[in-house]
């Protein structure tokens, strides 16, 4: 997929960047507001990820433009502000989602997959790891050919760790992506670990591959086979 | 004491005072002057007789008695009192009489006479009596005066206290306070509006000041977790991970309480004054459905008793409230405990199992409060809750009894459905 990362924090650009390439995705960056319209007016792209606030404009002036355009874009507003005002404003306006500022990047990730299924695929993507299918809009799981039966959270879960894949999870990052910010931290850290456990169960007895690696305290990795 | 009771108690005991002192001055004086004039009436009358009998002329008055004599004794002049009985009233009667010795020609006589007056008891009575009247009078015209020019005299005064009660600072809009045609009251009221109004220019200004930095926060906030995300993707050993995970928890933390910082600072009336009819049990059953599973992962049994209520509100504040208050239970209801959610007419009660608070109740709904054993919760939760109920107008209880820690919020709906939202009266009492 081809991304445009629209952000003024060059640190934070990087981090986007490396994160998306490592997913296997062409990225381009414009760190203000006229580049950024530059990139829009004279190319297209698969995703946006504009941030609001840009020296020089705003996101949601970037957002104006792409939508005269009548590009196929999906588009991700990313910004510090999260007033449900701002948020209206922007979903308003035709982003298809909105995250707030600091985020997981693996949140990011799920996020932007999830346009990108709703989007490109009109949400019937077919997720494929190893053996495993995860049909995305029947919210099932086959292995096989044959269906996996997981609970709502095992089956987010699964995804979450499937579309970053490769990567070490955090359990701040599962915790946030499954409850919200409304967690006890220590209370969600155990049901992370059995939903974690349980799903590690059910995918090794139904492909006989442990697709799952713990590392330290850290989080979990989802290793293709 | 009250002002009214005070100053009518006082009222009436310094116009007792006046009164009886004012009474027994007039007794006396009455009494000096009355005498003084009978006697100056009984001295021309004895004048008026010896002028008689020295003309040679028969005297023969009432209470006029004329006696010859042999002669002058030592005192000739004197005066008294005596009793003689009146016919007509059938009693006696005190009178006053003056015998006065004097030679007409060369025989000397004794001439007597008597003038009635009434008895000194009879003034007393007499002045006692008008003069309590007049006190009565004057106490009931003072209390009634004071009671009626009080009520509205004061009326403003007490309005304006009321004012100053319910006011908090966080409440939006100016305070309104009642104008007088006192001048203290007025000089007052001005000094009350410049107080309240430069308090809240100054809480405007921190809160700006809260919003503005937590943003400024958020952006660095963000880097640092984002690069410990990366560090967390490198080989590390056991030790270098270790310090990821915590500083991670910690970033995490900072996270979560900017974003309670900011959130309060946004809860005014015109950020969130879209509202809605929204079904507070279908909310209550959603977001514990989202949760269910942390509680039980900490095995906490659940009991939803839930009627249907439906409020005007703004979904997302409601939504907030709900999940607050849960997430509340959730940190603090022990393992193995037990969460009673109970929604009927309006009424919102959540009861948890717990250990009892470590701080004045009153206090649990303060910024950064939190029980010792909770170092990882941001302390905003229920602060957020209250100021939510604040805003819409419920009023939340907190209680703690036999174990049990009990939230209560009254839904009460002082916007009717329908009715222009965002006018919505303020609750005036927090617990």
């Amino acid at each position: 997929m081809k991304i445009l990362l629209v952000e003024d924090e060059i640190d934070l650009l990087d981090e986007m960047e490396a994160y998306f390439k490592e997913q296997g995705h062409l990225c381009e960056r414009a760190a203000d507001f006229n580049q950024a319209e530059d990139k829009i007016i004279l190319y297209s792209y698969d995703m946006v990820i504009l941030d609001i606030t840009l020296p020089g404009g705003t996101g949601l002036q970037l957002l104006e433009i792409l939508k005269k355009k009548k590009g196929e874009e999906g588009i991700l507003i990313l910004s510090a502000r999260d007033s449900l005002k701002d948020r209206l404003a922007g979903l308003d306006m035709g982003a298809d989602d909105y995250l707030t500022k600091p985020f997981y990047m693996e949140e990011l990730n799920a996020r932007v997959n999830a346009i990108q299924r709703r989007k490109f695929y009109s949400g019937s993507a077919v997720v494929k790891s190893g053996t495993l299918e995860i049909h995305t809009q029947l919210k099932e799981v086959f292995c096989n050919g044959e269906k996996i039966n997981l609970t709502k959270k095992e089956y987010e879960l699964l995804l979450y760790f499937v579309v970053n894949k490769k990567r070490v999870v955090s359990k701040e990052s599962i915790a946030t992506h499954l409850w919200g910010d409304n967690y006890d931290m220590a209370a969600s850290y155990d049901i992370i670990y059995t939903h974690t456990m349980n799903l590690r169960k059910k995918i090794i007895k139904a492909s006989g591959d442990d697709y799952l690696e713990t590392v330290y305290g850290m989080g979990y990795k989802w290793v293709e086979k | 004491m009250k002002l009214l009771v005070y100053t009518s108690r006082n009222f009436l005991i310094s116009t007792i005072i006046v009164l009886s002192s004012t009474g027994t001055i007039l007794y006396f004086v009455l009494k000096t002057l009355i005498e003084n004039e009978m006697l100056e009436q009984l001295d021309l009358q004895a004048d008026m007789i010896v002028n008689e009998l020295a003309q040679g002329r028969y005297v023969n008055y009432p209470l006029v008695e004329i006696d010859k004599i042999n002669r002058i004794s030592e005192t000739p002049k004197i005066t008294g009192d005596t009793l003689v009985f009146d016919y007509v009233t059938k009693e006696h009667e005190d009178f006053k009489y003056l015998k006065v010795e004097r030679k007409i020609g060369s025989q000397p006589y004794r001439i007597k006479v008597m003038i009635i007056y009434i008895g000194w008891h009879k003034y007393y009575q007499v002045i006692f009596f008008l003069l309590s009247i007049a006190a009565v009078l004057m106490a009931l015209a003072g209390v009634l005066l004071n009671y009626v020019l009080s009520k509205k005299l004061w009326k403003p005064f007490f309005f304006n206290l009321k004012q100053l009660n319910s006011y908090t600072l966080s409440r939006p809009g100016r305070v309104h306070f009642e104008p007088s045609h006192i001048r203290e009251f007025n000089e007052l009221r001005y000094a009350l509006e410049e107080l309240t109004e430069r308090s809240r220019r100054e809480y405007l200004a921190l809160k700006e000041f809260a919003e503005n930095a937590s943003h400024e926060m958020q952006t660095p906030l963000g880097i640092i977790q984002s690069k410990l995300d990366r560090m967390t993707q490198m080989v590390v050993d056991a030790d270098m991970a270790g310090y990821i995970v915590q500083s991670k928890a910690a970033v995490e933390r900072l996270r979560r309480t900017i974003k309670g910082l900011l959130f309060l600072a946004k809860l005014e009336n015109d950020s969130y004054a879209d509202k809605e009819s929204v079904s507070v049990g279908y909310m209550l059953r959603s977001q514990f459905g989202q949760m269910e599973e942390l509680f039980w992962g900490k095995n906490i049994m659940v009991d939803l008793r839930i009627e249907e209520a439906e409020i005007v509100v703004n979904r997302f504040l409601l939504e907030t409230v709900v999940s607050n208050l849960l997430a509340n239970a959730l940190h603090y209801t022990p393992r193995d405990g037990r969460l009673n959610v109970v929604l009927h007419e309006n009424e919102m009660i959540f009861i948890n199992t717990g250990l009892p608070l470590t701080f004045p109740p009153e206090l649990i709904f303060d910024r950064f409060k939190k029980g010792e054993q909770h170092s990882q919760s941001t302390g905003l939760g229920l602060a957020i809750v209250r100021q939510i109920c604040m805003l819409n107008g419920w009023k939340i209880n907190y209680s703690y009894s036999s174990g049990n820690h009990s939230f209560k919020i009254a839904l009460q709906q002082e916007v009717l459905p329908g009715a222009c939202p965002g006018t919505g009266k303020h609750c005036t009492e927090i617990c």
